[in-house]
């Protein structure tokens, strides 16, 4: 008995000791991996931020109003957009490989899937970014209009409607990648559908006096805000 | 008639470009050559075109009674039958310059430009149709105008018929608190930048030659947003930035249009700022050169303002003013440079009683606001959006200090800041080169 016990650990310590000498050097393999990933994805980064100043790439995003729409979005230059991009999908390229090399049982099969997302994930980033753009638009819009307009809570305004297109590009793009889809339609009603109500209420109950006052300001009063001011021109 | 097939031949490419309809076509063939051409571009004014006509006939008969003439009336879809009212009217009414009458027929025209109005298009249409009309002097006039006059029609003829200018613009006696848009910022920016003292590059009426007409015609600038709105002050520049001869011709008092009938001023400024800064850019190599400013040949007064009651409590404005800045915090950052903006929060917490905005941060702040629509920071549109509650913090820093000062004083006072302006305009060259 004990000696089947002694024996049992002595397999496991020998499989344990085995398995980590096995491990070991993979482990040392992926870190090398991973480190001139790294360097070969900085040295990538700077060539490619090169080329793109030296070709003038900002220049013609200017003139095509690309730059426009990174700035809108709160993103830097078109050179930068690209080199750092160069930059993470070249660490991720190598962080794969790094992974794979450890030959972890599943994990290989869950890199594959990730590798056949790929076109999927790169929509999904896409809509992301239009919807970041579009919310950053559509809320200054908003803050500009209702402070213009005096409204009493101008960044509320903003606020919801820029909360309001993240939801929904959110939900768009988890709905692209196929990532437990009526999870994400159930969620994404629930809480758009809260957040709407949320707003009704608060609007409704919260704030009669804004409620009116903005009532008043749309329908009846207007014209006396507007004749309030001295004529521009 | 026309001078003859190889003129009009030159002149019909323009019936391609569907600025001039068949029937269009036609009349402005019946009518032929013309001497003067007054233009009046109509959107739903069927109850005020009629008078706006027969002022223009008076003038006619009372100032050009040899010189061959036409009306052009220029309509942006009325829903009222605008167009319809002025071809039922009859001739001259009544007699009131009996012995008087002009030895050519008065003409009139009416186009219809699209189904919705733009002040853009409709100086298009009334250029091509001068240019095929080869009037030599042409003039606009608003029908939103109650207290038009033959006189202002004559004053906006002669200088192009009569000599040699390119562009008339209108000097109108303005009560002192009236068109401070135009008096705090266009006027005095626009001074600075082109270098060239015309008041008025905003108006409803105004003058031009044949010359500056073919010119702008030319121009492949007529689907810009810019130019749909107000396209008056970039023909102004064009005349400019051309060498072409510019003057000012008094017209009387403009009448104040009716309360809540023009634009408010968030549309104001999005449409005559929008469209400076956009002249800015159109023209730089023209002005970022130039220096100081020129006075232009006035017909008339310079200036004329008359006393008028301080306005009522602007309380509001302050408020708008102080809640814009705080709102618009992140807008202002991307357009501003710091200091700028740093300055502007601790105005807005000034005690409204105290409150004052001076020149020398007003001129900072508008050309770091050319500057940034220039490099369109963020979109163009938000940049001008956000330069109103700013107008307003210097409207109310204005009225807080001149309610009580006589017309003299405001013109003073006017001045200083045009030389603010012209002071300060290598700040705004500079950001304006700069790169980010």
């Amino acid at each position: 008995m004990k000696d089947t016990i002694v024996q049992g650990l002595q397999q496991a310590y020998q499989n344990l000791f085995h398995m980590i000498a096995e491990f070991l050097p993979r482990l040392v393999v992926m870190l090398v991996i991973i480190l001139s990933g790294l360097l070969v994805a900085y040295a990538l980064k700077y060539v490619v931020r090169g080329i793109l100043r030296l070709s003038k790439l900002d220049r013609l995003s200017e003139e095509a109003g690309a730059s426009r729409v990174l700035r809108m979005a709160a993103l830097p230059s078109m050179t930068e957009v690209l080199s750092r991009s160069i930059f993470w999908i070249t660490l991720l390229g190598f962080v794969l490989i790094g992974i794979s090399i450890l030959n972890i049982a599943g994990l290989q099969e869950q890199i594959s899937r990730l590798l056949r997302l790929l076109p999927e994930i790169v929509v999904a980033i896409l809509i992301l970014f239009l919807g970041l753009v579009i919310a950053n638009f559509l809320s200054r819009a908003a803050l500009l209009a209702a402070v213009n307009a005096g409204y009493a809570s101008p960044k509320m305004v903003s606020w919801s409607i820029r909360f309001g297109i993240w939801i929904l590009a959110i939900a768009m793009a988890l709905d692209e990648l196929g990532v437990a889809r009526q999870t994400v339609i159930a969620a994404f009603s629930i809480v758009f559908g809260a957040f709407m109500l949320g707003l009704a209420i608060a609007f409704g109950l919260g704030g009669q006096g804004l409620a009116r006052s903005f009532l008043e300001r749309s329908l009846g009063e207007k014209k006396d805000d507007k004749t309030d001011e001295l004529q521009p021109l | 008639m026309f001078a003859g097939e190889s003129a009009l031949g030159a002149d019909f490419y323009l019936a391609d470009d569907i600025l001039l309809g068949d029937d269009f076509l036609r009349q402005l063939m019946s009518v032929g050559e013309v001497d003067l051409l007054v233009a009046i571009p109509t959107y739903n004014n069927a109850s005020t075109v009629a008078q706006t006509i027969q002022i223009i006939e008076d003038s006619y008969q009372q100032n050009f009674i040899r010189d061959r003439v036409v009306i052009l009336n220029v309509d942006g879809g009325s829903s009222d039958q605008t167009s319809e009212t002025i071809l039922n009217m009859n001739g001259r009414k009544g007699g009131a310059h009996r012995g008087i009458t002009s030895l050519r027929t008065v003409h009139r025209v009416t186009t219809q430009y699209g189904r919705a109005p733009s002040q853009g298009m409709a100086l298009r249409t009334v250029l091509a149709a001068a240019d095929l009309l080869r009037a030599k002097s042409c003039a606009i006039v608003s029908p939103a105008t109650t207290n038009l006059d033959p006189s202002w029609i004559a004053n906006l003829l002669r200088p192009a018929y009569r000599q040699d200018f390119a562009f008339v613009a209108p000097v109108y006696a303005r009560s002192r608190f009236q068109g401070l848009l135009a008096r705090n910022l266009l006027y005095p920016m626009s001074r600075a930048v082109f270098g060239l003292r015309i008041r008025e590059l905003y108006a409803d009426e105004w003058g031009f030659s044949e010359r500056l007409a073919t010119q702008c015609l030319g121009q492949n600038i007529w689907n810009h947003e810019a130019i749909r709105a107000r396209p008056e002050a970039w023909m102004a520049v064009s005349a400019i930035c051309s060498g072409m001869k510019c003057c000012q011709s008094f017209l009387g008092p403009k009448a104040p249009p009716p309360p809540g009938s023009g634009p408010d001023i968030v549309e104001a400024i999005r449409q005559t700022v929008g469209n400076l800064f956009w002249c800015f850019e159109t023209f730089q190599e023209h002005w970022l050169d130039r220096t100081g400013s020129e006075a232009v040949p006035t017909f008339g007064p310079e200036h004329d303002l008359t006393p008028e009651d301080k306005p009522s409590s602007q309380d509001k404005t302050f408020d708008l003013f102080r809640t814009g800045v705080k709102g618009l915090d992140s807008v202002l950052s991307s357009i501003l440079t710091p200091e700028t903006h740093e300055q502007l929060r601790e105005i807005a917490g000034h005690e409204p009683e105290k409150f004052h905005f001076s020149s020398g941060l007003w001129v900072r702040t508008l050309y770091e606001f050319a500057a940034a629509y220039h490099r369109t920071v963020i979109a163009r549109d938000h940049i001008l959006q956000a330069l109103v509650p700013l107008y307003r913090g210097h409207l109310y820093s204005f009225l807080l200090e001149h309610g009580e000062s006589s017309s003299d004083e405001i013109e003073a006072d006017s001045e200083t800041l045009c030389l603010e302006f012209e002071r300060q305009k290598p700040y705004l060259i500079e950001r304006w080169k700069a790169k980010s």
